[in-house]
C-alpha cells in the first residue's frame, strides 16, 4: 500500500501481473536501452542528414530560412517515427497471446484468477508504455526544430497524437488477431497486412480514385462541379484522409498552418450561383474517435475471445 | 526370503502419508464427476466417466497413451467444457463456478510451461500476483516455496538455466502458490531422468502430509503402485476400475497365492496344505535347480499363512522357502485393460 502510493506511476505499471511481467523481461540486461540508443542514433542521423541535404539545397541561393528548416526537420523526424511505429508495435502484440500459447503457458494463465481482461490490458499496456517510451525519448529530437522556428507547439502535439493513436490502434489490431489466431506467424501476417493497408493501401485507393472519379464528374458537370458534388466529394475524401495516419498527420499540419484551423471550421463552397457552407473538422479528430472506437471494439473482441473456454458452443 | 510380507501389499508403511486420521471414505469426495462426456469431432475422449477422489487421498489415475486422462483434467481445472455430465472440485461444480474451482485448485499439464526469459524468482512471483496475492507476502511466500522444493539457491538463476528436473519442481511450487486444496498434476513425472522422479515422488508424498489431496495421471506404473492410497484405471475414455489399493487388489486378485519350495516330501506337503481351511488347491510347479516347488491358491487372512506354515513344519516338510506372491501394479494393469487396448 505504502509502496504504491509513493509511487504512483510504477504502481499503476505493478498492479497488472501481466504487465509487470513483460515489462521486467523487456527492460532486463542491456538489450531495451541498446534498442533506444540505437533507434535514436538513427533518428538523429537522419535529423542530420536532413539539416544538411536542406541546408545546402537553400544555401545556393543565398538566403537561409530556418523556419523552413525547422519544418522539414520536424515532418521528417515524425515521418520516420511514424514509419517505426508502424513495424515495431505490431511485432509486439500479434505474439501477445499465440506467444502464450506456443509457450504453453496460455493454459497455466487461464487456470489462474486471472482474468481475460487483466491479460489483455496488461499485453497491451506493456508493449504500449514501451512504444510510449520510444517517442517520448525522440521529443527532444523533435524539439531540435524549435532551435530553427517554423514549428509550433500545436504542431508537436499534434504529432505526438497521431503517433499515439497510431501505436494503440495498431496495438490493439495486432492483439486481436493473436488472440483469435493459433499461431504467432498468422497473426503478424495479418496485422502487418492491416497495417500495410491503413499506411500504403489507402492512399493508393484515394489516388485512383481521385484520378478515376474526379475527370468523370468534370465530364458529367462541363466545367465545374454543382455545389452539392463538391459537398460530397470533401466529406468522402476527408474521411479517406481521416482513416490514414500519414494523411491525417499531412492534411491536419496543413490546416493549421496555412489556415489556423484545428478543430471545427466552415469551408464554403459555391458554384453556379449556389453557396454552401460545410461545417468541417479537422481530420486528427475524425482520425482519432475513429481509431479509438476500432481499439475499444477490438479490445472488447480479444477480451471474448481469451474468455472463451474450449468446448464451449 | 522374499515377498513374505502377508497382508499382500506394496505399499511401505513408512512412507504412507498420514491420512488414517481422517475417515477419508466416509467424507464428502473433494473431486467427482458423474456421467461425464467429452469428444472431438467424432472421436470420443471421456465417456460417461465416474469418479470420485476422496479428501486427503493420493490418487493415481492411470490408463494409456489416449484414453481421456489429459481430456479429464482439462475439465476439472476448467480448461474445456464437457460436452454432457458434471464435474465437482472442492463442492464446486466446474462449468457454474469455475473461479472458485481455480482458486481450490494447483494445476500441472504435462508439458512445463515456463517462461525463459525470467528468474526463478519472478517466475512463482508472477504467478502469485495472478493470483492476487498481495505484493507484501510475496516475497516469504517464494522462499518458503524454493525451500520447499529444493531451489533455495537458484532463486535468482534464469528459469531456463535449470535442468528439467528443477524446472518440474518449480512448476510444482507454482501450483502451490495459491496454498489450494486439490492438486492436478498431468504426468508429473514423465521425461525426468530417475532421481528426478524420486525428489518428485518424495515432493507428492510431502505434500499429502501437509493435507493436500493429490491428482495425477501417469502411465507409469511403478510411480503410482508405490504412493498411492486410491487409483482409478482409465481405458478409452471410460472408468475400468477405482477404489483404494487394497479394494483394487481385492477385487481383481480374490485368490492369493503363495509358492513354496522343498528339498523333499513332495507328497506330503501336498496332502498337508490340501488339509488347512481355506487352501483351494494345490499346484507343482515345475523344478527349480532340483528344488520341488509348489504353489497353493488360498482365499482368506493371513492366519491360513500360518496356518499352512506349521502344518508343513509339523509333518517334517523341509522348506526352504515360503514366499506370498505379491502381484504388482503391472500385472492389474495388464489384467484390467487387457483386449480393450487395440
Amino acid at each position: 500500500m505504502t509502496a504504491q502510493s509513493r509511487r504512483p506511476f510504477s504502481g499503476l505499471l505493478r498492479a497488472n501481473p501481466v504487465t509487470l511481467k513483460e515489462l521486467r523481461g523487456r527492460m532486463r540486461g542491456t538489450r531495451a536501452f541498446v534498442v533506444m540508443t540505437i533507434y535514436l542514433l538513427l533518428m538523429s542521423g537522419f535529423a542530420l542528414l536532413l539539416y544538411v541535404l536542406y541546408s545546402a539545397a537553400v544555401s545556393g541561393d543565398g538566403s537561409i530560412q530556418g523556419g523552413q528548416i525547422g519544418r522539414t526537420l520536424f515532418t521528417g523526424i515524425v515521418g520516420v517515427e511514424l514509419f517505426l511505429v508502424t513495424f515495431i508495435v505490431p511485432a509486439f502484440t500479434s505474439v501477445a497471446i499465440t506467444g502464450e500459447r506456443e509457450k504453453q503457458t496460455y493454459d497455466l494463465l487461464r487456470t489462474t484468477l486471472l482474468s481475460p481482461r487483466a491479460l489483455v490490458m496488461g499485453k497491451l499496456l506493456s508493449a504500449l508504455s514501451y512504444i510510449f517510451l520510444l517517442l517520448l525519448a525522440a521529443v527532444p529530437l523533435q524539439s531540435v526544430a524549435f532551435l530553427f522556428g517554423g514549428v509550433s507547439e500545436g504542431e508537436l502535439a499534434l504529432a505526438f497524437v497521431i503517433l499515439l493513436v497510431t501505436a494503440i490502434a495498431l496495438g490493439t489490431i495486432g492483439l486481436y488477431f493473436s488472440s483469435t489466431m493459433k499461431r504467432t506467424q498468422a497473426a503478424s501476417i495479418a496485422t502487418y497486412g492491416f497495417a500495410l493497408l491503413i499506411t500504403i493501401g489507402l492512399p493508393v485507393i484515394l489516388v485512383v480514385l481521385f484520378s478515376v472519379i474526379a475527370p468523370f464528374f468534370l465530364a458529367l458537370s462541363g466545367t465545374s462541379l454543382s455545389a452539392p458534388v463538391q459537398a460530397a466529394l470533401t466529406y468522402g475524401f476527408g474521411l479517406l484522409i481521416s482513416t490514414n495516419p500519414l494523411a491525417t498527420a499531412y492534411t491536419s499540419q496543413y490546416l493549421l498552418v496555412n489556415q489556423h484551423q484545428i478543430g471545427f471550421f466552415t469551408q464554403v463552397v459555391s458554384s453556379s450561383g449556389v453557396t454552401l457552407n460545410l461545417p468541417l473538422v479537422s481530420p486528427w479528430i475524425v482520425f482519432t474517435v475513429f481509431y479509438l472506437l476500432l481499439s475499444a471494439v477490438l479490445i472488447v473482441a480479444s477480451i471474448r475471445r481469451v474468455g472463451r473456454i474450449e468446448g464451449a458452443p | 526370503m522374499q515377498n513374505t510380507t502377508t497382508s499382500g501389499t506394496v505399499l511401505p508403511n513408512t512412507t504412507l502419508p498420514n491420512i488414517a486420521a481422517v475417515p477419508v471414505e466416509s467424507a464428502a469426495p473433494i473431486i467427482e464427476t458423474r456421467d461425464l462426456s467429452m469428444h472431438y469431432g467424432k472421436r470420443i475422449a471421456v465417456n460417461q466417466l465416474t469418479l470420485s477422489v476422496p479428501r486427503g487421498a493420493i490418487y493415481g489415475f492411470i490408463g494409456p497413451n489416449g484414453a481421456g486422462k489429459t481430456s479429464t483434467m482439462r475439465i476439472l481445472t476448467t480448461l474445456m467444457l464437457p460436452k454432457s455430465g458434471q464435474a465437482f472440485v472442492a463442492g464446486y461444480e466446474v462449468t457454474k463456478t469455475p473461479r472458485d474451482v481455480r482458486r481450490a485448485i494447483g494445476y500441472m499439464p504435462d508439458f512445463f510451461g515456463v517462461y525463459d526469459d525470467m528468474k526463478v524468482w519472478e517466475y512463482l512471483d508472477f504467478f502469485a500476483a495472478c493470483y492476487e496475492i498481495p505484493e507484501r507476502d510475496r516475497s516469504g511466500l517464494i522462499n518458503d516455496l524454493l525451500q520447499l522444493v529444493d531451489l533455495t539457491d537458484r532463486r535468482d538463476d534464469m528459469v531456463d538455466k535449470l535442468s528439467r528436473g528443477m524446472k518440474q519442481r518449480l512448476c510444482l511450487a507454482r501450483t502451490l502458490v495459491h496454498d489450494p486444496q486439490v492438486l492436478i498434476l498431468d504426468e508429473p513425472a514423465s521425461g525426468l531422468d530417475p532421481r528426478a522422479r524420486v525428489e518428485i515422488r518424495e515432493l507428492m508424498l510431502e505434500l499429502a502430509r501437509m493435507g493436500k489431496t493429490i491428482f495425477f495421471s501417469s502411465h507409469i506404473l511403478a510411480d503410482v503402485a508405490e504412493i498411492c492410497s486410491h487409483i482409478g484405471i482409465i481405458e478409452s475414455g471410460q472408468m475400468v476400475m477405482q477404489g483404494s489399493m487394497d479394494e483394487i487388489r481385492r477385487k481383481l486378485m480374490p485368490n492369493r497365492e503363495v509358492v513354496i519350495t522343498l528339498l523333499d516330501k513332495v507328497d506330503e506337503a501336498r496332502q498337508a496344505l490340501s488339509t488347512v481351511a481355506g487352501v483351494q488347491q494345490v499346484v507343482d510347479l515345475p523344478d527349480d535347480g532340483g528344488k520341488k516347488r509348489l504353489r497353493a491358491d488360498f482365499t482368506g487372512e493371513d492366519t491360513v499363512l500360518s496356518a499352512m506354515m506349521s502344518v508343513l513344519n509339523s509333518q517334517g516338510v523341509p522348506v526352504v522357502n515360503f514366499a506370498e506372491q505379491s502381484h504388482d501394479l503391472e500385472e492389474v494393469f495388464m489384467k484390467v485393460t487387457k483386449g480393450v487396448v487395440s
